[in-house]
């Protein structure tokens, strides 16, 4: 117990130390701002991977740890489509994984975000024209905001989201 | 014991009706033999006390349009030497049948279907016929690794349904899982048969993410492979890229400047190190410990941001070319690696001694997931779930590469198989990794650190590679075609291999357990899917 307590004094408050994020290229279309507006204050995530090589997986991941604390911004990841209000997307869309794609698209309740994470999601990155591959995601579903990188950082994904959640100037 | 080269002569002898032609190639002794007489050849070199042979890779080639044939080739490990022996069979003409060997050989179980479904070639007396990487909706005939598929080819959606294998009797129920799962993490089906809480049996379907990474290589010039292997399974980045940079190297008899190799091994363990931490803290997370898992990230976080002040990438992308690497570091930025990693370890050794005070940890951790060490040799597992079955094996100690054959490794080896040996083992290896780069920093010489690759390889000229990445052996087969393109070129992440197994260490643990099984043995969708 007090290995534990002393571990916990000496590694102090971790959270916030990354390095600063790049200003993304574009700013999220006032649209999906609109459709983002309920979702100001708790945003419930659930993250569908399509064929990505596993590396947005893990930035995702990285999201949830205690350097990018991504609860204290009100998001969190839900364990079911059925819970969430945006899905997050990653991967080229594989031919196998086309139809679960559209189930957990369908299974989503409105009002319903969709982004498309990484590279790959928006425009099949080196994947693309495969006969495994049927194209980026904005081909089966509608895509409010997408986040280009191979992967985008933690930091990226992170200045992403609140700039989509943030109150219109 | 005997060597490959001794094993070779002895199969010569004793199959001598048999054996059409015994080379070298690669440094392994290569035997050509009667396609319906491998099963009892491979039988012979699998169960002979003194070879004990175990089926590290099996892969097709279709030779056309050059020549009207299909290759089979399979890649033995010699058990007690770890000597390499090739043995490769011809289909001629319009042969499309081959006789199976996994009725001798269970790991050659999932590599058959593999060889069916891409190239249309059947394996006779295969236990198991259903389709693997196809999944029902592909249309009847589609074998996309035959030549005259079009790699750009659109399929069209088929009817049909995949038969799971059943249970049935009183209380037996099935819990389908995925393809699409609860936590961030890749699309895979996982299918329980269940008597209360005791898994009875477990099926695994895979090849989700299919992506036709072999056939997007067949498109691609020769040197311009290492994009697409970096992102065949994002987290082995270094290790994908820096196996098929090597098999390439070996095509154009590249030799690589001895600087780059000592960066290969430095940011090989690099890679090791951040992935390791992630699946202690995410084995020690399914245990619901949500201290050591904060601990743990908060760590891999500092590895990860400490690879992209190296290299300008979390993940170490773009680090490998063909001829070396693409980036070179100062030695103000090796020390600070290792100053870096001074400060980390004793960080890391605190966590240690608090992970096994824990009482109820080791209650769950121990023989949870047990991998018996014959379960482990019948479906030759590897890396690090093999090394904690007990399999003594590590490409950098038995076919050094990069720079280990200056550095010698030493292998974490553990013998239980269950859970905790599998952490210990990622525990152990973590150690071992800091000791290498400290290593890699104090003997690394100066020097250029890429070698302009010259001239072009003759079509038909292949070279095996083997790496030891991260989770295991990551094989590749590069095979030269016309203008400096790939002709074929055969990925073989640790993953394929050791999926199977996982069936087999769940039996008999209750479903809550799984998850914990499963991240102690965190396989790869996206490498075993290609």
């Amino acid at each position: 117990m007090f290995r534990i307590l002393k571990k916990s004094l000496k590694t102090g408050v971790v959270t916030g130390r990354h390095p600063e994020a790049k200003q993304p290229a574009e700013r999220p279309a006032s649209e999906s701002r609109e459709k983002a507006a309920p979702f100001k204050k708790s945003l419930a995530i659930r993250e569908v991977d399509t064929g990505s090589c596993n590396a947005c997986e893990m930035e995702m991941n990285a999201l949830t740890n205690p350097v990018y604390d991504i609860e204290r911004f009100g998001i969190h990841i839900a364990a079911s489509p059925r819970h969430a209000d945006a899905l997050v997307v990653t991967g080229p869309v594989t031919v196998n994984m086309e139809h679960p794609l559209k189930d957990v698209y369908k299974q989503t309740p409105d009002p319903k975000l969709v982004i498309a994470l990484g590279d790959c999601a928006i425009n099949c990155g080196v994947f693309k024209g495969s006969y495994a591959v049927t194209g980026p995601v904005d081909r089966h579903i509608p895509v409010d905001v997408r986040i280009p990188g191979c992967p985008p950082r933690p930091a990226e994904i992170l200045k992403a989201l609140s700039e989509l959640r943030e109150a219109e100037r | 014991m005997a060597n490959a080269v001794q094993a070779a002569e002895l199969l010569r002898q004793e199959f001598a009706a048999v054996v059409l032609e015994a080379t070298v190639a690669q440094g392994a002794p290569l035997l050509r033999v009667k396609s319906d007489q491998v099963p009892l050849i491979a039988h012979y070199l699998h169960t002979k006390p003194e070879l004990r042979g175990s089926l590290s890779l099996l892969w097709a080639v279709d030779h056309r349009p050059r020549e009207s044939r299909y290759e089979l080739c399979y890649l033995f490990t010699l058990a007690e030497r770890k000597d390499w022996l090739l043995l490769c069979t011809d289909l001629q003409g319009e042969d499309r049948i081959f006789k199976s060997l996994t009725p001798h050989i269970h790991a050659a179980k999932w590599y058959e279907r593999e060889i069916r479904d891409l190239f249309g070639l059947i394996p006779v007396g295969h236990p198991d016929m259903r389709r693997l990487v196809r999944h029902e909706h592909w249309p009847k005939g589609a074998h996309p690794l035959k030549k005259d598929f079009g790699w750009n080819t659109i399929l069209e959606r088929a009817q049909g349904m995949y038969a799971f294998r059943h249970i049935e009797g009183e209380g037996v129920f099935e819990v389908p899982v995925g393809p699409i799962h609860a936590g961030i993490i890749e699309p895979g089906h996982f299918r329980f048969s269940v008597a209360g809480e005791p898994i009875m049996q477990l099926e695994v379907r895979h090849f989700w993410k299919h992506r036709g990474v072999e056939k997007l290589f067949e498109q691609r010039p020769l040197l311009e492979g290492a994009p697409l292997a970096e992102r065949i399974s994002g987290d082995t980045t270094v290790g994908h890229s820096l196996a098929y940079c090597q098999a390439v190297e070996s095509l154009l008899r590249i030799t690589v400047p001895r600087r780059a190799r000592y960066l290969r091994s430095f940011f090989l363990e690099l890679e090791r190190l951040h992935n390791h931490l992630g699946d202690v803290g995410a084995i020690c997370n399914d245990t619901a410990y949500a201290l050591a898992h904060a601990h743990c990230s908060r760590m891999k976080e500092r590895m990860m941001q400490l690879n992209d002040r190296l290299t300008g990438s979390r993940f170490l992308r773009g680090v490998n070319c063909v001829g070396g690497v693409g980036i070179d570091l100062t030695g103000e930025q090796l020390a600070q690696t290792v100053a870096e990693l001074d400060s980390f370890e004793p960080d890391f050794t605190e966590l240690e001694k608090i992970l096994f005070a824990n009482a109820s940890l080791t209650d769950r951790l121990e023989t949870t997931g047990i991998l018996t060490d014959r379960t482990a040799w019948d479906h030759a597992v590897m890396g690090v779930v093999g090394r904690a079955s007990g399999v003594d094996r590590d490409i950098r100690r038995d076919h050094p590469f990069a720079a280990y054959d200056e550095l010698q490794p030493k292998v974490a080896l553990y013998r239980y198989g269950d859970v905790r040996a599998r952490m210990r083992v990622r525990m152990d290896e973590i150690h071992e990794s800091m000791r290498l780069i400290r290593e890699v920093r104090r003997r690394i010489p100066q020097g250029p650190v890429v070698a302009q690759p010259t001239g072009e390889p003759t079509p038909g000229t292949w070279a095996l590679s083997a790496v030891e990445g991260w989770r295991g052996e990551i094989l590749y087969f590069v095979m030269a075609g016309e203008n400096g393109k790939i002709h074929r070129c055969k990925v073989r992440d640790p993953s394929f291999v050791n999926w199977p197994a996982i069936q087999w260490a769940v039996l008999g643990n209750i479903i809550p357990d799984f998850p914990l099984i499963n991240k102690s043995f965190n396989l790869s969708y996206a490498g075993n899917d290609l």
